[in-house]
């Protein structure tokens, strides 16, 4: 236990005063408070102060279809601010105010035959937009349509009738109700995903220096393969945690007090950030990272040149993207048989569960059988992974292939 | 007392490392063990170390069977290696609390031996920025600086100039004065000839010659001849029917098969008035035991 104690104990200071740790959990920080702030950014360079960033918008009826009655575009709170002309402007009149800046789109009303109309919208670039606006189009069909009933000489009543005040709602027939923003949740999938894989590649790239540096002989002398195993994961999960608390931290801070409360609850529901799930997701963290660093000892213990590294963890990364990506892909529809595989299935459920959480669909039963699942499979991964270390560290030369492995394993039984 | 190996044996996946090997070291003393690359010296190491488990035999440290539990033992590794990146003083207290001293003694621990083996100044510094002369003294501090009774030391004088050398001969010999036991791996056959009082030499996991040096080297007769004269002397060593295995500026070394024949030449050369400088009849090195008992 002491000899663990003093394990945890170097790698932790190893790990946290190495350069490459400090420059990295730097520019990863400043990476979160910019990303955060963009909205920010942008607001200051387009020097708009109060986040209403509506669009000057020219709508040309030269043939009076509309009757003057367009004006009432502004009063509907489209994101426009609409002026009306009665002008006879050519689509280069158009594109010659768009260029100075007068305007940034424009729509022109145009009489057609057979009382059919034309109606053009004109924008600068149309890369990002599939088509005129639904809003927008919608509006001008209202404002259209009320023209033309009005002239019909109806009663108030009559009028009202004709524009029904319906009311929608939506409901599903599963008995599950998903709950908050599945991209958000998605994005926090890749963060947890990310923290987990990192960490755990940083014991494989841990052993090989030592392999590398040949202090591994001094060091199997000095106390069991097992602390040295146990003892890395730990110290370098520790760092690893905090590294990632931090970095949550930062990002929580960052955004209560820069960005605009409204845009954050419309992408986060801080409500749902319950220190349960806080607790939850620190303990899928953990287990996840054992199982993932304990199958990272293991390569990393059969290979002793850095240049073979890549090639030995190959297989761990393959299983952590089958992980990841059954997780990420049945995310998106929560409440499908295969992501509640997902939230059960070892490799997966580190990056599946804590959001099942999140949305309110995780079971009792399945967290249990989840944990459960996990932990047994942490305990054989650690059975075999410290078995083969303890005798493959002292292997130099080539790279072990699963064949030597598998010889070992049972050689040394 | 002391330590033992008794039949011990290892082998790895179709391929017997060690064959039924057997020693002891039963006083403070350097013991020298000997052999090929391959011959199976590390496992022997890695073995009584407990890093890696025996097929068969016994080992015991003063009547106690080594286990890799209770091993507390010294050890400077053939393969040298320092974390590169880490202060010194870190990897030393690192290994020194590891090896069961409480921070306090490492540190006085650390300061006495680098005053001794002349490192004071590196002690701050990361390991990647020693020469490796330097960087092989830190590691030797490593396997001493909890005070081991058995220290062993694979090829402790490669790579060492000669003032570094002398100074980690003497911290042997006091080490040995002060009750240590030594294991010594080396190819340095002058080494061991200097420290060893008993050695052991392996050749394929077998061993081929053990005991006491200096009786080993008793039980050969002389089989080389030296001399020194002021002019050729091959005519009369062909006389003779003696080889010459070296002769560089009137200085040679001459095969001999007896003592008789060496002072027939002696005789004759004295006869044709040829002034003798040096005439010595030596017996076999032990390099010279090493490459007849291991040489294919």
């Amino acid at each position: 236990m002491r000899d663990l104690k003093t394990v945890i104990g170097f790698t932790i200071k190893d790990m946290a005063k190495r350069k490459s740790f400090i420059v990295s959990t730097i520019i990863l920080l400043a990476i979160i408070i910019i990303g955060i702030n963009i909205p920010n950014i942008i607001k200051a360079f387009t020097g708009d102060s109060d986040g209403d960033t509506n669009n000057k918008l020219l709508v040309v009826d030269s043939s009076n279809l509309f009757e003057g009655s367009l004006d009432s575009l502004n009063s509907m709170n489209l994101g426009y601010e609409v002026s009306i002309t009665n002008e006879n402007l050519s689509f280069d009149d158009i594109k010659t105010k768009i260029d100075n800046g007068e305007i940034d789109e424009a729509i022109i009303i145009e009489n057609g035959e057979n009382n059919s109309h034309k109606i053009r919208y004109i924008v600068k670039d149309m890369a990002m937009i599939s088509g005129m606006p639904e809003e927008l189009m919608a509006g001008i069909n209202s404002i259209y349509t009320n023209l033309q009933i009005s002239k019909l000489g109806l009663t108030q009543e009559e009028l009202q009738s004709l524009n029904p005040n319906f009311e929608y709602s939506i409901e599903q027939t599963e008995e599950q109700q998903v709950s908050g923003n599945i991209l958000v949740i998605m994005l926090l999938s890749i963060v947890l995903f990310y923290a987990i894989y990192f960490c755990a590649y940083q014991v494989s790239s841990s052993i090989t220096t030592e392999k590398t540096s040949k202090i591994m002989e001094t060091l199997v002398t000095s106390t069991s393969p097992t602390t040295i195993v146990l003892g890395k994961t730990i110290g370098i999960g520790i760092v690893g945690l905090i590294q990632v608390c931090v970095f949550v931290g930062v990002a929580l801070i960052t955004a209560k007090f820069c960005l605009d409360p409204e845009l954050l609850s419309s992408v986060l529901d801080m409500s749902k950030i319950t220190p349960y799930l806080g607790i939850m997701t620190i303990i899928y963290f953990i287990l996840g990272y054992f199982a993932y660093s304990l199958l990272y000892a293991l390569t990393g213990s059969t290979v002793s040149k850095p240049e073979d590294i890549q090639s030995a963890n190959a297989p761990v990364a393959i299983l952590a993207l089958i992980g990841f990506y059954l997780s990420y892909f049945t995310m998106m529809n929560p409440n499908s048989d295969l992501n509640a595989f997902a939230a059960i299935f070892p490799l997966s459920s580190p990056f599946c569960m804590p959001f099942r959480m999140m949305m309110g669909i995780a079971t009792p039963a399945q967290l249990v059988a989840s944990i459960v699942v996990l932990i047994i499979t942490i305990l054989i991964i650690a059975k075999v992974a410290i078995k083969i270390y303890s005798n493959a560290i002292l292997n130099y030369g080539t790279k072990m292939t699963i064949k030597d492995m598998v010889k070992i394993y049972r050689d040394k039984k | 007392m002391g330590l033992k190996l008794q039949n011990v044996s290892k082998k790895f996946v179709g391929k017997q490392a060690v064959d039924n090997i057997s020693f002891e070291v039963n006083k403070p003393s350097v013991f020298g063990l000997l052999g090929t690359n391959g011959a199976g010296k590390t496992t022997t190491i890695r073995m009584l170390l407990g890093i890696i488990k025996k097929d068969s035999g016994e080992i015991t440290w003063n009547g106690q069977k080594v286990e890799r539990k209770h091993v507390n033992f010294g050890y400077l590794p053939e393969e040298r290696g320092l974390y590169p990146k880490t202060k010194i003083y870190d990897q030393l207290m690192y290994f020194a609390k590891l090896k069961g001293m409480n921070a306090k003694q490492a540190d006085e621990a650390i300061k006495k031996w680098a005053k001794v083996l002349k490192v004071e100044e590196y002690i701050p510094m990361v390991a990647e920025k020693l020469s490796k002369g330097n960087q092989q003294k830190i590691q030797f501090m490593t396997a001493i600086i909890h005070d081991p009774e058995l220290i062993v030391l694979d090829e402790p004088f490669s790579g060492l100039d000669p003032v570094n050398t002398e100074i980690l001969k003497n911290v042997i010999i006091d080490l040995v004065a002060k009750g240590k036991y030594i294991i010594m791996s080396s190819h340095q056959m002058a080494s061991i000839e200097e420290f060893c009082t008993d050695i052991l030499i392996l050749n394929k996991g077998k061993t081929v010659l053990q005991g006491n040096l200096k009786e080993i080297k008793e039980g050969y007769k002389a089989n080389r001849l030296e001399v020194s004269t002021n002019s050729n002397i091959e005519k009369y060593v062909k006389e003779l029917g003696m080889d010459i295995e070296f002769s560089k500026d009137n200085e040679y070394t001459i095969k001999i098969e007896s003592e008789e024949k060496a002072h027939q030449l002696l005789k004759n050369l004295v006869n044709e008035n040829i002034e003798v400088n040096k005439f010595e009849i030596k017996k076999p090195t032990l390099n010279d035991i090493f490459i007849e008992k291991v040489g294919e």
